[in-house]
């Protein structure tokens, strides 16, 4: 038992990637579009599950709050709003589909031919490596979330603050985008 | 720690289903979750290679890509109600107004 426990958590990134891949195949494949929405945040669940075993865990976190609790119920609302068509969708797949999965067999064909003679080294035995002037005072592998944050606003400020401009400008975009003609 | 190889494979296999998807579904709803979901797949790597390398930057830059594409589905969004109100519909063959 306990040995079977122990197989478990070694291979907890391969079970959460396998459960993600059955989400995302049922996403695609579903014929309604509330099925693909729980699809993708079952899909978005195992991935924030994938995060944390590979020790992100301020990552994974922060994918839970963000696509769990923010894009899916965005797209839930949409879904609301959108489809309540008395046109009901005639056909999932659009009609040029026989290419289109000639092209991704083809990519995946390119994709595994440059990645098959890739050889990997051992990982490193920690898991985050600050340097020594940001690590200080810091246990680096018991705080991920501090560490992070020392990383990203020590040499990412730039690009952070760049992103909440984006952000803005989404935001301003939106609204401008969704509200109605007349006003 | 997952080997390399099987995080590269997983998040390959995620971008494979997140393309068939775009190239493939009708609804522009669904187009816009395989987006989204293209872009986990990278987040995935990014993370497996920070882990691999135990650098910091790949955390960072997972997060900062986080936050665009919260931007792009919002506008996204806004952008397929926008077609539902013209048009009345989400489907993305009977959208042709660009072809001549």
């Amino acid at each position: 038992m306990e040995h079977f426990i122990e197989t478990i958590g070694r291979n907890m990134f391969a079970i959460f990637g396998v459960m993600a891949l059955c989400g995302a195949a049922f996403m695609v494949a579903s014929r309604s579009a509330v099925h693909s929405v729980l699809g993708f945040l079952f899909a978005m669940l195992c991935i924030a599950g994938c995060f944390l075993s590979l020790e992100a865990e301020f990552l994974g976190m922060a994918q839970i709050l963000v696509y769990a609790g923010g894009i899916v119920v965005l797209f839930l609302f949409v879904v609301m709003l959108v489809e309540m068509s008395k046109k009901k969708e005639k056909e999932v797949f659009q009609i040029q589909s026989r290419y289109a999965v000639v092209a991704v067999l083809l990519g995946a064909a390119v994709f595994v031919g440059v990645f098959r003679k890739v050889i990997f080294g051992v990982a490193s035995p920690e898991a985050l490596v600050l340097r020594p002037e940001l690590a200080m005072g810091l246990n680096v592998a018991k705080q991920n979330a501090q560490a992070v944050s020392r990383g990203l606003f020590a040499d990412y400020l730039l690009p952070f603050e760049i992103l909440s401009v984006i952000l803005l400008v989404a935001l301003v975009g939106a609204v401008v985008l969704a509200k109605t003609e007349r006003v | 720690m997952a080997s390399l190889n099987l995080v590269l494979l997983i998040s390959f296999l995620l971008f494979s289903i997140g393309i068939a998807g775009v190239l493939i579904r009708r609804n522009a709803l669904v187009i816009l979750m395989c987006v989204e979901l293209m872009l986990n797949a990278a987040n995935l790597n990014f993370i497996a290679f920070a882990r691999h390398s135990g650098s910091v930057s790949g955390q960072a830059f997972a997060l900062l890509v986080m936050g665009f594409a919260a931007a792009e589905v919002s506008v996204g969004l806004a952008l397929v109600v926008a077609l539902y109100r013209k048009r009345d519909t989400v489907q993305v063959d009977d959208i042709n107004l660009l072809k001549g």
